[in-house]
């Protein structure tokens, strides 16, 4: 088994962070460049949200990525000490095959999230959420 | 990201390079509110160095067609990358944009 954590800030430039993060261990467990693009793309989503609607307050707040590898399953594991929020929770947006018109806009990226992993499962633990994710890789 | 712009045969060529997310999205916002501004209604985006997008990226495009339709101009994709039509696809774009392998291709829509 592989692993690899980061700890980031709830400041949407530490997506930089995230990009180098996965792109140096996507080629070190030796990741198709399809692979790293759908990870970094989950990561972003599910990150993004949180760090725009899981905090009530002007704090830092620490959030903690970590990932593991085991035979060809990637497990990620997403932490924050926000308030409490399932993401998956929410509906995925029913207006996917509406005409231009009728398309609201936003609702897409857990709809991106459920569509790229395998497995998506949310806890309460503590005042900790955590976020746990499951693919299938190479 | 970066965002070269070319005019030709009165239409506005974005060539978009590099990634397209949160942290950026606003350039390309700010982008196509000035060419409305300017009375440019014409816009191919070209996408062949586009290497990644996120859902932030995708509302932005999907701004873009809505904003640019309801003032008759045209907005028009071409040369996206695998990776990237993919996500087009997942998020049923493919059919509500007008999207075309070549830039050639493209400008003949215009």
């Amino acid at each position: 088994m592989t692993t690899a954590r980061i700890i980031i800030r709830n400041d949407i430039q530490e997506l930089d962070r995230i990009r180098e993060f996965i792109e140096r261990h996507g080629d070190e467990w030796g990741f198709s460049t399809k692979n790293v693009f759908s990870i970094n793309l989950v990561l972003e989503e599910l990150i993004t949200n949180i760090i725009f609607y899981g905090f009530d307050n002007d704090q830092v707040h620490d959030i903690l990525i970590d990932m593991q590898l085991r035979d060809d399953q990637l497990q990620l594991l997403i932490e924050d000490d926000g308030k409490p929020f399932d993401p998956f929770s929410v509906d995925t947006p029913e207006d996917l095959d509406k005409s231009l018109e009728e398309r609201r806009i936003g609702g897409l990226g857990i709809h991106f999230v459920r569509e790229i992993m395998d497995t998506c499962s949310y806890e309460r633990t503590g005042n900790k959420n955590r976020l746990l994710l499951s693919k299938h890789v190479k | 990201m970066e965002i070269v712009d070319i005019l030709q045969d009165g239409v506005v060529i974005l060539e978009l390079k590099g990634r397209l997310d949160t942290t950026n999205y606003s350039f390309l916002e700010e982008k196509i509110m000035k060419l409305i501004d300017d009375n440019q209604t014409l816009i191919l985006v070209d996408c062949s160095d586009l290497s990644y997008i996120s859902s932030s990226g995708l509302r932005i495009m999907l701004m873009g067609l809505k904003k640019i339709n309801s003032v008759k101009g045209k907005f028009i994709l071409c040369c996206l990358q695998d990776n990237i039509r993919e996500i087009f696809e997942i998020s049923g774009f493919t059919s509500i944009f007008s999207i075309f392998p070549t830039r050639q291709d493209a400008l003949k829509q215009f």
